[in-house]
């Protein structure tokens, strides 16, 4: 073989391994929320769950006949535990990728999805309308919730349009900006919770995070943004390849740095925005995936953010599985069980690479 | 990657899912309205949060979601179809010991009650209250489940709640004679402390930490028991229910009598001893302290807004006014 054969076919061979990894990392997540059906109070026998899903399938819902099925728990199966687990991989697999690409565009290994203040904006918007508005609802979507989303959002205007420079953001600035940002909306988010009487409880549970009241009203409502945000970032992975070698570097080999730092920060903020809403805080998702994907599958983004999102999915459908059991019939948190179970466990793998870590 | 391409794909993922959301909203959206429609009740039942409800039968499974609905279900007879409580529930048994030894269910603590719990014991009808459970409650209705809100603010709400629950159960006779009962009762110390000739001035305590002082304002039914019994809640002008405040506003509106629970379902009381209060920094110029005027009350009577708030209020009046007893 000559040279250049020699060269693709070392491309074609990696290609098709990315291939293989993407698709049995699905599998895994399938099998995963399969498997979290499972997991609740209520002891539904494995057997019965396979029943309940096979009827709602077009083509198999013959085989199975209704007598076999209580209805009580096919309630609990498709109304409670199904729109639990599918938040789960929305908001994990939404975590993670804009974890990804804040870590693209700030080439800085602490940034996560939070950093420019999304989760404040989220948590003003949140407490604003649970202090003054509880009960409404706009298309069935109630109002924290749709609050949370536009506070992360204006948030980011703000933050994006402080920083700005004619045209250009200087990524220093964008983080100071943030964290300030951040500091003084928490500042608000803490008077709101002194004025807050007996609403208190209520601020704290969403700032708490979890998806204990998740209905299928709910995801529909997100999955647009969240859905959109990941298809459409997947276009900007060689971009976001060339931006690691430097603004200049990148500029020079074809790169519009300024328009594909405006596009990753909107859609990064988006999926962000979208995933608190419905989840509330939820931390260490955006920041250690990445870095433990990375630290496995290496940083080339083509193959990283893919990777992310779906590692990001999984890990959030086990982690809300444990929170449903450890102190049954209470719920702990699922940002306590994710910040609990991951740190350790990144710990390990940047023990286990003893080289050193680079992004 | 050509942007324009970007954008067309975008648009497209952005119309087809947005369409579809709205699909599949109508479609949820009709078949809850065409379940409401199909249960032309015999009851209609408007509870606290103004919501109406319609019951097609008599309920024989009742989840219940606080300690005071728990104590109204029982005191109304309907033990027997009680099948969930929470982790708070102490009266008129010792449900923690049922729970444990499997004859009862419990769905948790009430600030967060389980969804799957209450949904796996399929009940016929959920009492549940206000505030925290605003978000739990929501989700239950959607999900089809009768939910009757109890979140009185006055004595007065308390016996309309037991009314109500009296309709929804089929209870009616016992729910009468219960709030015959407790209204006499009501009535017999009201007209007694008519007759006092002055109204201490009384200060409630929820709370004494480092951090602050919380007490209870003119929201709260526990200022409207105060006065009923013939006495005057210090932060009656406060119109929150349950606030934080500090030292010296106590200090400086002088109480008369001092409130201090006990019995909290969350552990020790954070106070030790009635020397220890004496001993606050600053406290000893308050007239109940030179007085010697602390009386501990059982915090799971006064806070809870059910059948034995006239046990409260009775004992509230002898601590007034002793003289009259």
């Amino acid at each position: 073989m000559n040279k250049s054969e020699e060269v693709e076919s070392i491309y074609s061979k990696r290609a098709s391994r990315w291939k293989l990894i993407v698709v049995l990392l699905i599998i895994v997540l399938f099998i995963t929320s399969v498997l979290s059906l499972n997991v609740g109070y209520a002891q539904i026998p494995f057997i019965d769950i396979l029943r309940i899903l096979a009827r709602q399938i077009p083509f198999l819902n013959s085989l199975v006949p209704s007598s076999l099925v209580s209805s009580t728990e096919e309630a609990i199966i498709l109304q409670i535990r199904m729109p639990r687990i599918l938040t789960g991989v929305l908001v994990g697999a939404a975590l993670a990728a804009a974890g990804v690409l804040y870590q693209g565009i700030f080439k800085n290994p602490m940034a996560d999805s939070y950093v420019l203040g999304v989760s404040a904006g989220a948590s003003v918007g949140a407490s604003l309308s649970i202090l003054f508005g509880i009960g409404f609802t706009f298309l069935g979507v109630g109002i924290a919730q749709i609050a949370a989303f536009v506070g992360a959002l204006l948030t980011i205007f703000l933050v994006y349009n402080i920083s700005r420079v004619g045209s250009r953001v200087p990524i220093s600035t964008l983080l100071l900006s943030g964290i300030a940002v951040s500091i003084f909306l928490s500042a608000i988010v803490a008077i709101l919770q002194v004025i807050a009487g007996e609403r208190l409880h209520v601020i704290v549970f969403w700032l708490i995070g979890g998806f204990s009241n998740v209905q299928w009203k709910d995801v529909w409502a997100v999955l647009p943004f969240i859905l959109i945000g990941v298809v459409a970032a997947y276009f900007f992975v060689r971009d976001l390849n060339l931006l690691a070698l430097g603004d200049d570097t990148a500029q020079h080999l074809g790169v519009n740095v300024d328009k594909v730092k405006k596009w990753l920060l909107v859609l990064s903020s988006l999926i962000t925005a979208a995933a608190v809403s419905i989840s509330g805080i939820i931390g260490f998702i955006g920041l250690m995936i990445p870095h433990m994907t990375r630290l496995v599958i290496g940083p080339d983004h083509r193959i990283l953010l893919p990777t992310s999102t779906i590692i990001g999915a999984i890990f959030l459908v086990i982690c809300d599985a444990v929170a449903r059991v450890i102190i049954a019939p209470a719920e702990l948190p699922v940002g306590v069980i994710t910040a609990l179970s991951g740190g350790p466990f990144f710990i390990y793998l940047l023990r286990k690479k003893k080289g050193g870590y680079a992004l | 990657m050509n942007t324009k391409y970007v954008i067309y794909i975008a648009v497209a993922v952005a119309v087809v899912s947005i369409v579809s959301a709205v699909f599949v909203y109508v479609y949820y959206e009709g078949q809850l309205a065409s379940l409401r429609s199909e249960v032309t009740g015999l009851q209609t039942l408007v509870d606290d949060d103004g919501y109406v409800t319609s019951l097609a039968a008599y309920p024989n499974r009742i989840a219940s979601l606080a300690p005071s609905n728990t104590e109204i279900l029982f005191a109304l007879g309907l033990g027997d179809k009680v099948v969930a409580v929470t982790d708070f529930c102490n009266y008129p048994y010792n449900f923690s010991a049922w729970v444990a030894a499997g004859n009862m269910t419990s769905v948790g603590d009430f600030k967060a009650p389980n969804i799957e719990v209450i949904a796996s014991l399929n009940p016929d009808l959920i009492v549940a209250t206000g505030g925290v459970q605003a978000e739990t409650v929501k989700t239950l209705r959607d999900l089809g489940y009768k939910v009757l809100v109890l979140d009185p603010t006055s004595i007065n709400g308390i016996l309309q709640d037991i009314a109500l629950v009296g309709r929804a159960t089929d209870k009616n006779a016992e729910a009468a004679a219960l709030v015959n009962n407790m209204s006499s009762r009501i009535d017999a110390v009201v007209n007694k402390v008519a007759n006092a000739t002055s109204k201490p001035k009384v200060y409630y305590e929820v709370w004494y930490d480092t951090q602050g002082v919380w007490s209870v304002g003119s929201e709260g039914f526990e200022t409207e028991l105060i006065a009923k019994a013939g006495g005057v809640n210090i932060f009656a002008n406060e119109t929150q229910k349950y606030f934080q405040t500090s030292s010296e506003a106590v200090i400086t509106r002088n109480p008369d009598v001092m409130l201090l629970p006990y019995g909290h379902g969350l552990g020790p009381p954070f106070w030790v001893s009635f020397d220890e209060v004496k001993a606050r920094p600053g406290w000893s110029s308050v007239s109940a302290i030179q007085n010697d005027k602390l009386y501990q009350v059982d915090s799971d009577t006064i806070a809870r807004t059910g059948p034995r708030i006239v046990d409260m209020l009775e004992t509230l009046a002898k601590i007034f006014h002793p003289e009259l007893f």
